[in-house]
Formats: C-alpha cells, structure tokens, sequence
C-alpha cells in the first residue's frame, strides 16, 4: 500500500553550490533554504498566495517560503490586473506578494533584500500529497482553468527534467528565462529544476534581443537559455552580439528545423525543443536542428486511441487528453502529425476555434462569421464577419470583453457573405481565397485613400 | 485629441505596418494613450515585432531594465521620444 505520509527534502542540492544570480552577487543553497526558512515565518497566517514577483530570485524565494509555510501558490494566467482579480475571487483567503495592489486584497511586502541573520539551517523535508501551487491555464474566452500541482508532481517532473534537458551535464548552468517565473514552461525550467539540478538562475527576465544578449553575456559560462521561438527569432534577427549559449531550451511554439539550426550556429550550443502542457508539464523532448522524431521522457507513458491521445505517469494526479495528432515511429518516439482542428496557440496560448467563433457569432449585431487561422504559422488569428452597418472597430469593441485579448482577430475584415456550402460547412480553401481576396482589395483602397 | 508631431506621425505609421494594425490609422493614435493593455491592446508578440522594425528603420535598439515592457511603450509620445533620444 502507497504511503500517503512520504515526504521529500525541498531540494537535494548541496549547500555550498549556487542556486541563484541575484542583484547582489551569487546566491549558495545554504543562504538560499536560510532565506527561505527565515520569510516562511512572516507569511501572513493564510492557504494561499498570489506571487507576483517580477524578479525571478524573489519568485523562488517566496515560492520555497510558502511551501515550507505550507501555503499554496497561485499562479494567474497573466499579470493584467483583471486576471489576477478573478482568480483573488475565486480564493477569498488568499493575500498578494509582488507589485500589484487590488482592492479587498491583502498585499505582503516582504523583506527580499536584507540578508538572513544566520546559515546553515536544515533543508526542510516536504510531504509528497502537499498542494504547492495552482496554476492556471486561460482558455479561449479568458476563464481560468487550474491545475493542481503536488509536491510529488513538482518533484518528480523537476527529476525527469534534469535527465531530459542536461543529458549528462553535470559542471554547474547559469540560466537565463526570457518566460515569466509564473508561467508553466518557465516555472518548470527556471523555479524547479534549480531545486533539483546543478543550475544558477538569474534574477533578470529580458525581453528585448538587447536585454537577452547584456543579460547572457553577464553570466559566467557554460549557460543556458529558456525562451520561445518568437522570442529567439527575434534575437537572430536582431543586430546585436554574438554570445555563446551551451544549451537553449524552446517551447510553448512549434519550432522550425530551420529556425534550430540557426540558433545552433549562431550560440555554438544545442537548442532542445521540449513538448508540453500545463496539466503534464514537459513530456518529450528533441534536438530540433538534426531530429524530426520527439522522444518521450522517461516517467511518461503515451497512449494513441482512436479518439484522444493521452499522457500518463505516475507522478500525475490524472491522465491528460493532448489536443495533438501524434503517431508511434519508434521505440519511445513518436511523430507530431498536427492539433486537433480546433486548436490553435496562439502568443503561448491555447485556445478553441469553436469557442471563439461562438463568442463571435452570440453578437447580437453579427449575422454571420468565422475566426481562423489565415496560414499555418500565422502568429495572429484572422476573422471573416457577415455584419451589415458595422464597422471592424464596432466588433472588436464587443469581442475584447469576451476573449483572451492574443485571439482578438488581427485583420478582422467585413465581408457580404460567407462562402458556406449547403451543409453550413467552410471549406479552408474557399475561406482563405475570400480572406486573400478581401486583403488585396482593402490594401488597393488604403493606398488609394493615401494617395488621394 | 492631442496633435500628433511629425516625428510622431513616422512612429504611429511604423506602428501600423509593422503590426498590421488595418483598423486603425495612424493619425487616431493618441500620442498619450497607452499602446499596450487598454490602448491599443498589444501584446508582448507586438512588442518584440515593434522593436525589430524600430531597429530596421531607426538602427536603435529598445531596452528594458526591468522587464516592462509597458513602460519603453508607454505612448506614442514617450516610445518616440526614446527612439529620438537614441538615434545615433
């Protein structure tokens, strides 16, 4: 029988290593659980925590120090005010740490800069069933999702990560994230694996291709990168310094082969693609520049049925349905055949077609519309509308309340009909020749009217 | 409205292309509206779509001590300011 009372040291690294680059210097394990220990008795005497903090050092912190508290984290799908209310509503007992006030709402300012009056203190040991965070997924129309993350979840995902990612680099990483700390991709790279593998991470989160390139190059080497590839693509196109980067890690877009093998060159290092979700964490990793394939970690099993495609392990509290088409091509490996239809990621969120098209078409003055994904990978979702009287402006005005703002249609153009055949259906192709269409005509007009 | 310089007017139409904002002209984009959140409503995709072009057109290159973003992008006012202040 499963000991439910199992618990596991907060981290298992040594103390005189390095877990963190703060403003102020390198950070050990020791100063780092002292820290935290030390915070965990301020907290305000409440189950759950909203961590806002925008320094990736302070995230980790206040994080370790609700744990130990034995408060739970939660993690709003971003920073804007709105989302951040909703979920403090959904969680009355719940107060703030970072830089945000809201109304009703306690905010905690803890002491981040002093440092720990003693060392050396015991690295507290963690119960396996704890709940350590919430973190939560937005969805089409903005509804927050959560999932729940234990201890034993964290854990073991942070384990199988630092197999997966370091692939036998044991000389300490010094790790920069271009993702915020309360994002899943970032939190799982930057916040956990610290804990359990031999990485500095830096307190800076950079955004711009200037920032990213001042921020590697103050690290020491060999050193790592966690991003996207909207933001990689952006630094390669960027007019800035060559760095050498060993190992960058990418998610939360499809990746090119292409766009791999220009980073490779570009860092001298290897860029590993990872395969994720919120609900599993990562599950399967490749090195893009030479690999099609992607190759399941090891603690996951894959299930293809004819309906769904599922993940499993023992360290998850529930199966998770992918909204992936994927097949078997190998021992452990598997090939990404596309989402499911109605699907789309959009700025590293995902969210439904068939939501957001009903959103759209519930407008009272809409007769008729469609929101879709004009090519492939297209950064920006796109949107056909049937109504007579309105303007672009007067429909998005109406849609911003009702979804995510990354699926707000960018073009949203006004049409006289749909090109629906008579079972109701859109053909891709007839939809895209009208969307194609109505763009050349609205540019000539633009340009007429500039010219004029 | 506030008037728009000319200085500004170049800024507001880089905006526009290089966002493909075709809803909105460059001349409606108030000078000291938000561009991100409640203005515009850009994102951080835009942001970093932005700042390539500024660097294509302006050879500057946008910093971010701290990570906001919100701030460099302020307004139209304040990014054109900042564009002009680092125009070498």
């Amino acid at each position: 029988m499963q000991n439910l009372n199992r618990s596991h040291p907060l981290t298992n690294r040594d103390p005189d290593e390095i877990i963190a680059h703060g403003p102020g210097g390198e950070i050990s394990v020791s100063q780092f659980i002292t820290h935290a220990t030390e915070l965990a008795g301020q907290l305000p005497d409440r189950p759950y925590v909203i961590n806002l903090a925008a320094d990736r050092y302070e995230f980790l912190l206040s994080f370790c120090a609700a744990i130990i508290a034995g408060q739970c984290t939660l993690m709003p799908s971003n920073r804007q005010v709105k989302t951040v209310q909703q979920v403090a509503d959904d969680y009355p007992d719940c107060y703030l740490l970072g830089d945000m006030t809201l109304d009703n709402l306690e905010t905690h300012d803890a002491d981040f800069t002093s440092p720990p009056a003693g060392s050396g203190g015991d690295i507290p040991d963690i119960p396996e069933q704890q709940l350590c965070a919430i973190v939560f997924t937005s969805g089409s129309t903005g509804a927050a999702t959560p999932n729940r993350k234990y201890w034993k979840t964290l854990r073991s995902g942070a384990l199988g990560n630092a197999d997966a990612l370091l692939q036998g680099q044991t000389a300490q990483l010094n790790m920069i994230a271009t993702v915020p700390a309360q994002h899943m991709w970032g939190f799982e790279t930057s916040i956990m694996m610290p804990l359990f593998s031999n990485i500095a991470v830096s307190c800076i989160t950079p955004f711009f291709p200037q920032d990213i390139v001042d921020a590697i190059e103050s690290l020491p080497e060999p050193r790592a990168l966690v991003s996207s590839p909207v933001h990689l693509d952006a630094l390669l196109s960027a007019d800035v310094n060559h760095v050498h980067i060993h190992r960058t890690f990418s998610a939360t877009a499809p990746m090119s082969g292409e766009l791999s093998r220009r980073l490779e060159k570009r860092f001298a290092g290897r860029v590993i693609e990872i395969f994720g979700c919120s609900e599993a964490g990562t599950f399967a990793t490749r090195k893009t520049a030479s690999e099609e394939l992607w190759s399941l970690s090891p603690a996951f099993d894959l299930e293809i049925t004819a309906e769904h495609v599922v993940i499993k392990a023992e360290h998850l509290p529930e199966d998770v349905i992918l909204n992936d088409v994927v097949e078997w091509a190998g021992e452990r490996q598997f090939r990404w055949l596309g989402r499911d239809q109605d699907m789309v990621n959009i700025a590293g969120k995902r969210g439904s077609l068939a939501d957001l098209n009903h959103q759209l078409t519930s407008l009272s003055e809409v007769v008729d519309g469609v929101i879709f994904l004009p090519e492939e990978n297209s950064k920006r979702l796109a949107a056909l509308v049937v109504a007579p009287g309105l303007q672009p402006s007067d429909i998005l005005e109406q849609l911003k309340p009702r979804i995510e703002p990354a699926f707000l249609p960018r073009p949203l153009y006004i049409v006289p009909m749909l090109p629906r055949q008579e079972t109701g259906k859109l053909s891709r192709k007839m939809l895209v020749g009208l969307f194609e269409q109505t763009r050349r005509i609205k540019t000539q007009q633009d340009e007429g009217s500039t010219n004029s | 409205m506030q008037q728009q310089s000319e200085y500004e007017h170049e800024v507001a139409e880089l905006i526009v292309e290089s966002l493909n904002l075709e809803d909105v002209s460059a001349a409606d984009i108030e000078p000291e509206e938000p561009l991100f959140g409640d203005g515009l409503g850009l994102d951080s995709i835009d942001a970093l779509e932005l700042a390539l072009a500024v660097t294509q057109k302006y050879s500057v290159q946008l910093k971010a001590d701290d990570a906001n973003v919100q701030e460099v992008f302020g307004s139209l006012r304040s990014l054109s300011a900042y564009i002009a202040a680092n125009t070498p």
